[in-house]
């Protein structure tokens, strides 16, 4: 009962600020918002006894990618992006739309409830063995090792192609 | 503690084309600023060793790697469209690249890694390896796109791929979610005996393959999730947009038929006719918007839309012989429109100048041999008999009648006539109208003409012999 | 059988490839000119069409008058896997349509010489298209029959858009697409009998003997839906072709506004292959809807007749007024081919001889006076006889052949077609008459402004007689039009054996079908609930009107017919017909029609002769045969 209570209250943070980061003018704001999403959602983790997940997720999204963040906002002119108008003319389809993409989804869910059994929250042998970082290294280094190794290939892209789009121009390109 | 069963040669093409991707990146710093088209050269030579590579992989058939990884008839044949792709392709932009004095060799690197991606995409076993190839091929995708930092349409088609394409990503993550939900793993044969073994509720495993539908459906461009495309299309530089408009769409019905045929054939009722629709609205919307293009970028757009409606419709046959078309069909149009590609990159000048139908004008008496070549393509895109285009229309409507998908091939054909106006228009303008240009500073350096050869002799090889490369696709369908 | 030398025999089996890739291989060496060399070029096409001639004038010397069966046939795996065969033959009905292309290809190619814009090209398109001509002409697969009928496109296209007049590219490309919306439902049609036959006899292929003859002796029998679709495509892209009449808008646009040798090739060779279609495919493959149709098809053919014929008789422009008089005139070839008749299917197919010589004729002669003057339109001219009278001569033999003067080839083949026609319908056969002597006023009248009188315009007072390459052009044409004009037997009697075999084959098709009615509609049952048509019909025969349809036919009203037709032999033969009608159309018709359809059987069983007068007419010459 308690697990339930704890994983709506998240989820309701989640989504609540989730909405308030794109619908904010002021970036901090949204970025504040942002954090609270990304603590909401290490929470959820927390429920489902996926304390690694949950640590990982505070660390690399909170401490890393949300400082940057912050880091970015202050480098450029908060003041004009607080007045410049946020485009957004066509919300209103937007929102029929992912209003029946939910209730569709929705419906998905409800009527296949009885096949969504979870695995038993905890195992116990996973806990004895000493939680579940290590089950997750098990898992990365010998059914998942391949995945592993290409998700290294598609950081490495993701850099070169970060790189490639911000270096300086040349002349000629100016 | 087992450790997976580590074996190279399944993986050595994927390999090999990161490793020589990390090697082009590495060795630029060292190459003079004239020379840095090598690089070009050596990428080439890369997508060369990892198709010599297939050999070993064939030979390596099964399912490796925890079941991740699975090496069968299937896959060796699209990863050989897949080179061919990023062979053609490299080909077609070292001579771009330094006419726009964009010579960045990282631009290769990038087209190497897209090829691994979708290399990992057509062997993958596993949802989440197909999320990682797929995601590697976009991210790639995305840079390439706005190659031209400087100029503002590139930007454009940068950012509105990478938009539209995180959402698709988004799409395709919940349904892998809702299916290892409903049936506990996301390898694609567990589904497929779960879905056959317990009382699944059906409508939890349909929402998550409708999902999954969406998202690869927005990758290969078909109606109604083509929008994005012209724009992404037009903006892009124009051997990426070649690329664009064969590689991830191969790679994206690949995982299609993988997906759906080996996963969820047991709900085939509920997506069938899905797909029939999606088919028809896309032959019809493509082939009918692009009668109106000015812009042949934009033209050829449209058209690859509609072309994916052709190979959404041996998707819709449901049957290996449709499987056996579509892998035809994908090698035989990937050739084909490779090659339109590079012929709009010979006639286009620095920042997209000269990419309008009516710039064609009078190519055929300046230039009688780029003219003829490029009618070649053109009179194959619309599926004149004795090309590419024909042998795998002919092939896709034949497996359509055989699942008696009767009316999906009459509005094909139809609609295949209405496209004979839009590419034998280009012909008019080269052909049939006076010259307002000299086409004197067309270049025609050695790769280009590589290129051009490739994809001319293919698309007439397939089109007489189609044989033996049909035996090899319908070997690949069975399996 | 006699044994003939070795080399002899390899020729005997290759000729049609040869006679087929010549003139593409020619192409391919004109490649290799410099385009410099207009003169050699222009030589060089000649030789590479007469060498084409002289090779199928081996096919006409080698050709067994006595065997209804494809000789000189070649037969080489292709796509093994698919059933496709390169595989070629040729019989009395083709015979002579690849002699008239290889003879007017020639005669087209000395008509060029106004070209000078890109000859290289212009030649390498010509050869190609008359490879793809006789391609089609010759070819016995389904695949191979629809490669050359698709690929010849290509350079006809390129001739009208490149080399054309003022409006070409509108009419190039109203030409292509225009035949393309016929022929692409052919190759759907194409593919769905290869699927229907393989599963029928377990082989799959597109070889047309072998379709044929398994539909013709019975080892496999389509349902009458699936024969009407299958024959409304194939229909569709042949009639396109002709072209019959309310699809003939192409043409007069695509001949107006091709080169001359264009136009003659058009009016000579393309426009037969639509007739030639519907000798060799609609009528063996799908007898029943034939003659089903026959009344309606033979209705356009007349429409067709008379309307070419009265917008010819208004044209200005003599191009056009040639154009029009082409629907007029093959509306009389088709006429003849849904006679069903001997002497209607030769005179039909005499009357493709005659219709390729004498109209390409006249666009040589038109050309002629176009390449001097530089307009087309009648009023221009005027008085040219007392200018150019060689010509003035050689146009009037021409004009006589056109419009079917006794003693000229014209005459052999409308008198034919009317002769075929007038046995089955008297009507039909006097309102298409009756176009024969329009043709006369249309013909006659532009004679007399363009050649009689006194010269009117300074501009034609100085106009050159006849050159000798023009001389060289028209000659063998007159020659032919004298030779079948009198001799018409040499021309007759290849054709008679294949004719007959197509005709009885044919009938033959027809009286099992009136006569098997009763196993059509349980077989159609069956067929309905197994449909191969697809889903979209699977789905209808759930629906209350297919199941409205059904109960008819185990209905008291649906035995009365049964029984009530099995009286008389006469009337039960229209009646066959007719109901057979009803029944295909109740598998195909929308739901709105589905009260009506119900509704007339009732009157049928009543009164069986309120049949109405076409069917009826069509049973009653049946029957007395």
């Amino acid at each position: 009962m308690l697990e339930l209570i704890l994983f709506y209250t998240f989820g309701a943070i989640a989504v609540i600020s989730g909405i308030l980061v794109i619908t904010r003018h002021n970036v901090v704001h949204s970025a504040a918002f942002l954090g609270a999403t990304l603590f909401a959602v290490a929470g959820i983790f927390l429920t489902l006894h996926a304390e690694f997940v949950a640590g990982v997720q505070v660390i690399v999204y909170v401490g890393g990618i949300l400082v940057l963040f912050v880091f970015v906002i202050m480098l450029i002119a908060v003041e004009r992006s607080v007045h410049e108008r946020q485009y957004n003319k066509q919300w209103t389809i937007a929102l029929i739309t992912s209003a029946i993409l939910i209730v569709e989804i929705a419906y998905g869910l409800y009527r296949g409830r009885d096949s969504l059994v979870l695995p038993a929250v905890v195992p116990p042998a996973a806990a004895a063995a000493g939680g579940n970082s290590e089950q997750v290294g098990t898992a990365l280094y010998t059914s998942y090792l391949l995945p592993f190794e290409i998700a290294s290939i598609l950081l490495l892209v993701a850099i070169v192609g970060a790189v490639v789009l911000s270096k300086k121009r040349t002349p000629a390109e100016e | 503690m087992n450790l997976a069963t580590i074996n190279i040669a399944a993986i050595l093409p994927t390999l090999v084309l990161s490793v020589v991707g990390i090697v082009v990146m590495v060795a630029e710093p060292f190459v003079g600023e004239q020379k840095k088209s090598n690089l070009g050269w050596l990428a080439f030579a890369g997508t060369l060793a990892a198709m010599l590579s297939l050999v070993p992989m064939a030979n390596n058939r099964g399912q490796w790697y925890s079941n991740l990884w699975i090496v069968d008839d299937y896959d060796v044949f699209l990863d050989f469209i897949f080179l061919l792709i990023a062979a053609i392709t490299i080909l077609t932009s070292m001579d771009f690249l330094r006419r726009e004095e964009l010579n960045h060799p990282e631009f290769y690197s990038l087209l190497l890694f897209a090829t691994a991606g979708m290399l990992m995409m057509a062997a993958s076993n596993e949802l989440v390896m197909v999320f990682l190839g797929l995601e590697i091929l976009s991210i790639a995708t995305y840079v390439m796109a706005g190659f031209r930092r400087a100029d503002l349409k590139s930007n454009e088609s940068a950012l509105k791929y990478f938009l539209l394409g995180s959402f698709s990503s988004a799409f395709f993550l919940y349904g892998i979610a809702l299916i290892f939900g409903a049936t506990g793993s996301t390898n694609l044969l567990a589904i497929a005996d779960a879905l056959r073994s317990s009382k699944i509720q059906i409508s939890l495993v349909s929402l998550s393959a409708a999902l999954i539908l969406i998202a690869l459906c927005f990758k290969v461009a078909v109606a109604p999730f083509h929008v994005w495309t012209p724009d992404v299309y037009e903006g892009a530089p124009t051997p990426v947009t070649g690329f664009m408009s064969v590689g991830p769409k191969a790679a994206g019905f690949a995982v299609l038929f993988r997906v759906f045929l080996t996963a969820f054939p047991s709900i085939e009722d509920r997506w069938g006719s899905a797909i029939w629709m999606v088919a028809a609205l896309t032959m019809i919307l493509g082939n009918v918007i692009a009668v109106v293009q000015p812009n042949i970028k934009r033209m050829l757009a449209y058209s690859s839309i509609a072309h994916a409606g052709y190979v959404a419709v041996a998707f819709a046959a449901t049957s290996d012989r449709g499987v056996s078309a579509a892998l035809f069909y994908l090698l035989a149009y990937s050739l084909m429109n490779l090659g339109a590609f590079a012929m709009v990159t010979i006639i286009s000048r620095k920042e997209d100048k000269l990419v309008n139908v009516t710039d064609y004008a009078g190519l055929g008496s300046k230039r009688p041999g780029l003219a003829a070549v490029l009618s070649l393509f053109m009179l194959s895109l619309a599926g004149v008999p004795g090309t590419a285009g024909f042998a795998g229309k002919f092939f896709i409507f034949r497996a359509a009648l055989e699942s008696r998908l009767v009316w999906l091939a009459i509005i094909g054909v139809v609609t295949t006539v209405i496209s004979f106006y839009y590419y034998l228009s280009v012909i008019v303008q080269m052909y049939m109208r006076e010259p307002h240009d000299e086409f004197s500073d067309v270049r025609l350096c050695g790769s280009l003409k590589f290129a051009l050869v490739i994809s001319a002799a293919g698309t007439l090889y397939l089109g007489l012999l189609p044989t033996r490369v049909l035996d090899w696709t319908t070997t690949a369908a069975l399996r | 059988m006699f044994s003939r030398p070795k080399h002899m025999e390899f020729v005997g089996s290759n000729i049609l490839t040869i006679v087929t890739f010549t003139p593409a291989a020619g192409a391919l060496l004109i490649l290799f000119y410099n385009r410099a060399h207009a003169r050699s070029i222009r030589t060089f096409a000649l030789i590479i069409t007469l060498l084409a001639f002289v090779f199928s004038l081996y096919l006409v010397a080698r050709f067994d008058s006595s065997n209804p069966d494809f000789q000189f046939g070649v037969r080489v795996p292709w796509m093994p896997s698919l059933g496709i065969d390169y595989s070629m033959g040729v019989d009395g009905i083709s015979l002579f349509l690849i002699l008239l292309t290889t003879l007017l290809t020639p005669l087209a190619i000395l008509a060029s010489s106004s070209i000078n814009d890109r000859l290289r090209e212009y030649f390498i398109f010509m050869l190609l298209l008359e490879s793809g001509m006789i391609g089609v002409f010759a070819s016995l697969d389904f695949f191979l029959f629809y490669v050359f009928w698709e690929v010849m496109l290509i350079p006809m296209y390129f001739l009208i858009g490149v080399w054309g007049g003022e409006r070409r590219i509108y009419a190039a490309m109203k030409f292509v697409l225009y035949t393309m919306i016929g022929s692409v439902l052919m190759l759907v049609a194409i593919i769905a009998l290869y699927f229907i036959h393989g599963n029928a006899t377990g082989t799959f292929t597109f070889s047309y003997p072998q379709i044929q003859s398994a539909l013709a002796s019975g080892r496999l029998v389509l349902s009458p839906a699936i024969e009407l679709w299958l024959f409304v495509a194939f229909f569709l892209a042949f009639a396109i072709k002709v072209p019959l009449f309310p699809f003939h808008t192409w043409l007069p646009d695509a001949h107006v506004e091709a080169p001359t040798a264009g136009s003659v090739l058009l009016a000579g060779v393309l426009l037969k292959m639509g007739t030639y279609g519907l000798v060799r495919f609609s009528l063996p493959l799908f007898p029943h809807i034939s003659h089903l149709f026959a009344p309606l098809i033979s209705m356009l053919a007349v429409v067709g007749i008379i309307y070419g014929a009265l917008v010819a008789m208004v044209q200005p422009d003599m191009k056009k007024l040639v154009a029009y008089s082409s629907v007029s005139h093959l509306g009389f070839i088709v006429l003849g081919i849904f006679s069903f008749t001997i002497q209607g299917l030769e005179g039909a197919i005499y009357q493709m001889l005659n219709h390729g010589i004498s109209t390409g004729a006249l666009f040589l002669l038109v050309g002629v006076i176009y390449d001097r003057r530089h307009t087309r339109l009648i009023e221009e001219f005027g008085g040219l006889a007392n200018r150019m009278p060689v010509y003035a001569t050689f146009f009037l033999i021409v004009t006589l052949s056109s419009i079917g003067l006794p003693g000229l080839n014209g005459f052999v083949g409308e008198f034919l077609v009317l002769l075929g026609t007038f046995g089955v319908n008297h009507i039909r056969a006097a309102v298409a008459a009756l176009g024969v002597i329009l043709s006369a006023v249309y013909m006659l009248w532009m004679y007399q402004r363009v050649m009689w009188g006194r010269v009117e315009n300074d501009r034609n007072a100085s106009l050159a007689d006849l050159a000798g390459r023009e001389r060289a052009m028209l000659v063998p044409i007159l020659i032919m039009i004298f030779w079948m004009g009198m001799y018409s037997s040499y021309f007759l009697r290849p054709m008679d054996a294949s004719v007959m075999k197509l005709l009885n084959q044919t009938q033959a098709g027809r009286v099992e079908y009136a006569r098997d009615l009763n196993t059509f509609l349980s077989a159609q049952r069956r067929a309905r609930s197994a449909s191969p048509i697809g889903r979209s019909l699977k789905t209808r025969s759930a629906s209350p009107i297919g199941r409205s349809l059904k109960t008819r036919s185990a209905s008291p009203i649906g035995r009365s017919l049964k029984s009530g037709c099995a009286g008389s032999q006469q009337a039960g033969g229209a009646d066959e017909v007719v109901r057979s009608a009803l029944h295909v159309f109740a598998e195909l018709t929308t739901p709105a029609l589905q009260p009506f359809l119900r509704l007339r059987p009732i009157g049928l069983a009543l009164r069986p002769a309120v049949a109405p007068p076409l069917l009826c007419e069509e049973g009653n010459v049946l029957a007395s045969k």
